[in-house]
């Protein structure tokens, strides 16, 4: 009796799993779906489960509608912004952790500027950029509208607060001792750093960059002001798809696919290390 | 030669560390012991560089180490915790030093396993510590320490950690590629037995200040004060508080709170002297060592201090007794047939010659120096 019961138990578990399953993957299915579908076969209704495959899509996306250069944009805004984050938040977050300069308050200001909404700073920063791309450092420095820099900058100062956050906690595990240890083995302050305290909080590191290029990756409000052709970036780009004349669907779910493809793939490698990372950021020596 | 020169570290109105000196001659072995909180490994640090001293000055062979950073002051330290880098294996934690100066690879390759052979650690080379059990970690740091010639080394409680068994073994085999080794060292321990051991000279420290630097022998048959002598030795010296009654003869001494029934100590000549130049105190503390006493069931000429079985704990060998002479306990080490039962009535023989007589918390006489070994239970 008791087994049937907790098997019936397990049964109804599976199938609630299942429903949300469905619930939260179909859109996804039926984005790449749609992705594949001819332009009639897009819009019929009632809709049809059956269609020929067509890469027509795809095409128009990258032939017409320019999709190479915002994925190149992306991956430049991206790329460049963490590793930005990373060097400028470990230095950071280091020294928080080790030397805690300003008793909290440094770190809690830092926090605080996360707690101001995007869409009240736009404004300010769309002037400073068109200002700066005026100037020839900005010219020179690809700072400015419509200039990728600007949105590396964006980004960067986005995500430094929650980076020095979440590295915090992973160096201020990382022990004193070894520090001291490997000063006294002979290393000096910058390669004790580089030899002993990066290493260690390697995943904290790996998770910061994960999460800051995820949303570098997703970021639509900025990149939608500061752009407008040369510097576009791929989520701004599948929005164009949406249009006075109509929706086009065929080549916005292409986009999208190219869109979410890499990063649910980049994702799905290490949420090993997200889970981890979040939860404990455990180095004991 | 490493010296220390009134050094003194405070941290915010916190005095870690009070007008230390210390000075360790040529591969001499120095201990530096006391209970937790002491700032023994503040010490250590200071040492090794790692903290700076608010005041006082550090030489290393006549070279002032104050600005010296911990890489360039050449010494060599085993952390409490072990500290060793988990990301790396056991082979090139013991490398780790090496490389920092500059190592052939042949030379690197050689040294290490020297040492991992000695250390017994040659099977776990390609482990990294976190597979380790805590005695194996705990060689691995070691060698880490002793892999390179460094002009000092410093170990912060190395083996304190270990079960009783290891750190028997553990301690003599330190003491042995210590030797080996021809460099200061400079040990931090909080047990007696290791400090005892190990040390050619020691440094007693209570809460931040030197209470007594000697040899073990001078530690343990002249301490300086009272501290001292009830933190070295084990089982720990016994009080007694008396006062002093001057009369005619030799002078006597009441134990305080036996006023009813008086119990009398008898002074000899040498601690009669003694006090008279020390302008006669009043007020005396005697202490005695449990090996020095002797128990007996029956009043005799010897055994004339009435007491009463307390607790008695069984070693095997031996008893240790703890009898009430007045208020104050008071330790006998025993023979095991004795058979004793608390509340047991029992006299003592507190010999003039056995015992410590302390003012003020300050030693002013101690018996005559006996040949003898510090005896442990």
């Amino acid at each position: 009796m008791q087994s049937a019961k907790t098997s019936l138990g397990d049964v109804i578990r599976h199938l609630v799993m299942l429903v949300v399953l469905i619930i939260f993957l179909f859109p996804i299915y039926w984005m790449i779906a749609t992705s594949f579908k001819a332009a009639p076969d897009i819009l019929t209704r009632p809709p049809t489960w059956t269609f020929t495959p067509t890469l027509d899509n795809y095409r128009f996306a990258f032939e017409e509608a320019n999709f190479g250069l915002y994925i190149g944009n992306t991956l430049l805004v991206a790329g460049v912004s963490t590793i930005l984050v990373i060097i400028f938040g470990s230095l950071a977050s280091y020294s928080f952790a080790r030397y805690n300069p300003g008793d909290g308050h440094i770190m809690f200001f830092i926090l605080t500027t996360r707690m101001m909404p995007g869409i009240a700073v736009i404004i300010p920063f769309f002037l400073i950029f068109r200002e700066v791309g005026n100037t020839d450092i900005g010219k020179a420095l690809l700072i400015g509208l419509d200039r990728p820099g600007a949105l590396i900058i964006v980004y960067t100062v986005l995500n430094l607060p929650f980076a020095i956050w979440l590295m915090h906690s992973f160096f201020q595990d990382i022990p004193k001792e070894l520090e001291h240890s490997a000063r006294l083995d002979g290393y000096g302050r910058i390669q004790t750093f580089i030899r002993v305290v990066l290493p260690l909080a390697a995943p904290g590191i790996a998770v910061t960059a994960i999460f800051s290029l995820m949303f570098a990756w997703n970021e639509f409000l900025f990149a939608f002001i500061l752009t407008r052709d040369m510097a576009r970036t791929i989520t701004v780009g599948v929005s164009g798809f949406i249009s006075q004349q109509g929706i086009l669907w065929g080549p916005l779910t292409a986009a999208a696919v190219v869109c979410v493809v890499p990063m649910l793939l980049f994702a799905l490698a290490l949420q090993r290390y997200m889970v981890r990372g979040l939860t404990f950021g455990a180095v004991r020596g | 030669m490493l010296e220390l020169r009134s050094v003194t570290k405070k941290y915010g109105h916190k005095i870690a560390v009070n007008n230390l000196n210390i000075e360790c001659l040529p591969n001499e072995f120095v201990v530096i012991f006391g209970p937790a909180g002491a700032g023994k490994t503040t010490t250590l640090n200071l040492i090794a560089g790692i903290t700076d001293p608010t005041s006082g000055e550090i030489f290393l062979n006549g070279h002032s180490m104050n600005r010296v950073p911990p890489e360039h002051r050449n010494m060599s330290m085993v952390f409490e915790n072990y500290a060793l880098y988990s990301h790396l294996t056991v082979f090139n934690n013991l490398a780790f030093p090496l490389r920092a100066h500059r190592m052939s690879q042949q030379e690197i390759q050689r040294r290490v396993h020297e040492i991992a052979e000695i250390l017994q650690i040659t099977p776990f080379l390609d482990r990294r510590p976190g597979f380790l059990s805590g005695g194996q970690r705990q060689r691995v740091a070691l060698g880490r320490a002793l892999v390179r010639d460094a002009d000092v080394y410093l170990l912060d409680e190395p083996i304190s950690h270990l079960d009783a068994k290891l750190r028997h073994r553990m301690r003599g085999e330190l003491k042995a590629l210590c030797q080996r080794k021809q460099a200061t060292v400079v040990h931090v321990t909080h047990d007696y037995r290791e400090a005892m051991s190990l040390s050619q000279r020691m440094a007693v420290i209570n809460k931040g200040h030197i209470m007594q630097f000697g040899t073990p022998e001078e530690i343990f048959h002249t301490p300086a004060n009272e501290f001292v002598a009830s933190f070295v030795g084990e089982p720990p010296m016994s009080f007694l508080d008396a006062a002093l009654s001057t009369g005619a003869g030799l002078p006597e001494m009441v134990i305080t709170g036996t006023e009813k029934q008086p119990v009398r100590i008898k002074l000899d000549d040498d601690s009669a002297i003694t006090l008279r130049q020390r302008g006669t105190p009043k007020q005396l503390r005697v202490g005695v060592r449990a090996t020095d006493l002797t128990i007996s069931m029956t009043e005799s000429a010897t055994h004339t201090v009435p007491a009463e079985v307390y607790v008695v704990e069984t070693l095997g060998h031996r008893d240790i007794v703890t009898t009430k002479v007045g208020p104050h306990l008071v330790k006998v080490v025993a023979s095991a047939g004795m058979s004793l039962r608390v509340r047991d009535a029992v006299w003592l023989d507190i010999n003039p010659n056995t015992f410590h007589l302390f003012a003020d918390e300050q030693a002013i006489a101690h018996p005559a120096r006996r040949i003898r070994v510090p005896e442990g239970v």
